[in-house]
């Protein structure tokens, strides 16, 4: 696979907190390439940094050294404000707890982002009925997060995740506030979201049903990867 | 537009708290605009003017003044007493004498109930001279107007504010008879002819200066011809109005080489001046309000502020690591905590000042805070954008912090804690 086929691009990728006095390394001279289209899950142990993996693809922190690319952007190199731009339009992330505004309806959760681009108010309508439409919640406009189930409000999450059409979704364990048939249904909706808009998903779960949906697993200990398999063709 | 309507949302998220604080901003400002409103109309009373005025003569050497009734008619002249010297015009000028008593003659059973204060003045002077009641307007302006012409026709006239009246019982048309104590002796029966408009002048009366002339002239004559103990001394203040600086020196200039007013000795200074030395004995408590007591209540509602919206923040640290997720820049954060802190300070100030002004000064009639001779104060008009600026300035220095902690939220702090 060419670099120009990924759409993600992780590149000899360091990173180190500090603690105290102590530094620790968190991921070690990692490289990954996602292409496009692609489903990957990301699967390890407790502290094997997958989350923190995630965080550096999504643009929420940036590695000690190395560089991470979505499609044709170095986010590894922007500063905080050129990171919230792109986010705006570049990246889709949904919660492993949903983190609704518990104050505003499903529809005005959706809206969240689309408030920050030069959309006209029945712009930004369409958009967001389509994609509520898309998760199956169009009964459910004006319903606050209080008012919806853990599923419920875990599509409005994706829902919100995709109205900005991005490029990337990432998504932190989606379905591990969820009982199996909730999760069934989100693991579905991602799996759709993969077909019909050819999205590219990059997860992190410690379910394996859930890992089973990904077109690939890749693994994590210690922060490296462990023998990371050759992409398979996007089905 | 897209962020207030976000703001909105949020300030009803939890309602007690936003009304609580709303609540405890309204009080704090209430009294705030009450102070300001004091030391406003105290600071406009002590300002030297520059056109149109007014200056004020009384004995040099004793508080109270005490002149002899003989200096009256020079004096409102404007003293001249060399070729050239300018004189003043009549309804440019106001003598003021102090007549003060009981209703009741035993002094044992004196009370706020029995006493009452009159200046004896020539009853034209009410309209031309005295301030508050030389500058009404419309019905007021005529009904006044009509009061004062039947104290011109009345010698035993009285005019009563209306607090006064209601204290000693009387209404308008009754008599009332006055038992003196600064005129001992000359006890005088009044027939009460009108009353003040309502303000300023509500504990006060009004009364013939001549009427009080001629009592002590029938005093003296019923007591072989012997001068009543305030014969020398009847004369307690005179007014005079003069249009600008230049004039007003060059009258100052005529009163004080007069040698007809050298004993006793008189000054010559602007009211403003006057009202300053006046206003000296409370210097200490008008020195609180301005430096100790405002400030402190202004930083105490920071205080409340900051408290309220820093547990907000601590609550929705999430939600602001969410919002940066979804692409909200540092800026929108901090503007979006700043947005609600200010509209509730700026709201509730509003209100606060505003309802102050309306209740203070249309239904109480005036604040009852006596400083000196000043019984009543008004809330300024300019009471209602000081509640804005106090509530939203407050809100704005409570909120700054916590609104800086919401913009530097690590979403990754936040998050790596969650997976």
């Amino acid at each position: 696979m060419s670099d120009t086929e990924a759409c993600v691009r992780v590149r000899g990728v360091h990173k180190s907190f500090r603690r105290g006095s102590e530094v620790v390394e968190v991921l070690n001279d990692l490289t990954l390439s996602v292409p496009e289209g692609e489903f990957v899950g990301l699967m390890g142990p407790s502290g094997s940094g997958k989350t923190t993996l995630l965080n550096l693809i999504a643009g929420l922190d940036r590695p000690t050294e190395g560089e991470v690319w979505v499609r044709d952007h170095c986010i590894s190199s922007m500063n905080e404000s050129q990171l919230a731009g792109w986010r705006t339009r570049g990246i889709g992330f949904v919660f492993q707890f949903y983190h609704l505004l518990p104050v505003l309806t499903a529809y005005r959760n959706v809206e969240l982002p689309l408030l920050l681009l030069p959309l006209s108010p029945a712009q930004r309508r369409e958009q967001i009925l389509n994609v509520l439409d898309l998760v199956g919640l169009s009964d459910r406009l004006h319903h606050r997060p209080g008012q919806l189930s853990g599923g419920q409000q875990q599509r409005v999450g994706i829902a919100r995740a995709i109205v900005t059409d991005p490029d990337l979704i990432v998504a932190d364990e989606p379905t591990g506030d969820l009982d199996a048939k909730s999760a069934e249904e989100i693991l579905n909706l991602l799996g759709e979201l993969q077909r019909t808009l050819q999205k590219t998903i990059v997860m992190v779960t410690h379910d394996p049903r859930a890992a089973a949906r990904a077109d690939r697993v890749v693994h994590l200990e210690k922060g490296q990867l462990v023998d990371e398999p050759t992409p398979v063709a996007v089905k | 537009m897209n962020l207030l309507r976000l703001v909105l949302d949020n300030l009803f998220r939890n309602p007690l708290r936003t009304i609580f604080t709303s609540l405890a901003t309204m009080v704090m400002v209430l009294v705030v605009t009450v102070v300001f409103s004091i030391l406003s109309f105290l600071s406009t009373a002590t300002t030297e003017k520059a056109q149109n005025l007014k200056g004020i003569v009384t004995e040099r050497w004793q508080i109270p003044s005490q002149m002899p009734w003989a200096y009256a008619n020079g004096l409102a002249e404007g003293g001249p007493h060399r070729p050239g010297d300018q004189r003043v015009d009549p309804q440019d000028a106001m003598t003021w004498s102090f007549y003060g008593g009981s209703t009741d003659p035993d002094p044992k059973k004196r009370s706020i109930n029995t006493i009452l204060f009159a200046f004896a003045l020539e009853p034209r002077d009410l309209t031309e001279m005295m301030d508050g009641l030389d500058d009404l307007q419309g019905e007021q302006k005529k009904q006044f107007d009509e009061v004062v012409a039947k104290l011109e026709q009345t010698k035993t006239g009285l005019i009563v504010g209306k607090e006064r009246l209601a204290n000693i019982g009387k209404k308008v048309g009754d008599k009332v008879k006055v038992y003196s104590f600064n005129y001992r002796g000359i006890d005088l029966e009044f027939d009460i002819v009108g009353e003040f408009p309502e303000g300023r002048y509500d504990p006060s009366a009004a009364m013939r200066a001549d009427y009080l002339q001629s009592a002590m002239d029938a005093w003296s004559r019923e007591n072989a011809g012997k001068p009543h103990a305030m014969a020398g001394k009847s004369l307690n203040l005179v007014w005079l109005r003069l249009k600008d600086r230049p004039r007003f020196d060059q009258v100052a200039d005529q009163i004080l080489t007069n040698p007809s007013y050298s004993s006793p000795a008189v000054k010559f200074e602007t009211a403003s001046s006057g009202i300053a030395t006046f206003l000296e004995a409370y210097r200490d408590l008008i020195w609180g309000m301005q430096w100790l007591l405002a400030p402190a209540i202004l930083f105490t509602l920071s205080l409340v502020i900051s408290n309220s919206i820093s547990i907000s923040v601590r609550e929705r640290r999430m939600e602001f690591a969410v919002l940066k997720v979804l692409g909200y820049r540092p800026w929108q954060i901090l503007f979006l905590v700043l947005t609600e802190a200010i509209l509730v300070g700026v709201l509730s100030g509003t209100v606060s000042a505003g309802g102050t002004y309306l209740m203070v000064n249309h239904m109480l009639g005036g604040l009852k805070f006596p400083i000196a001779f000043f019984g009543t104060f008004y809330i300024a008009a300019a009471a209602w954008w000081w509640g804005a600026a106090i509530g939203g300035g407050t809100a704005l220095a409570g909120s700054i912090g916590p609104a800086w902690a919401a913009r530097t939220v690590r979403v990754a702090d936040i998050f790596a804690k969650t997976a």
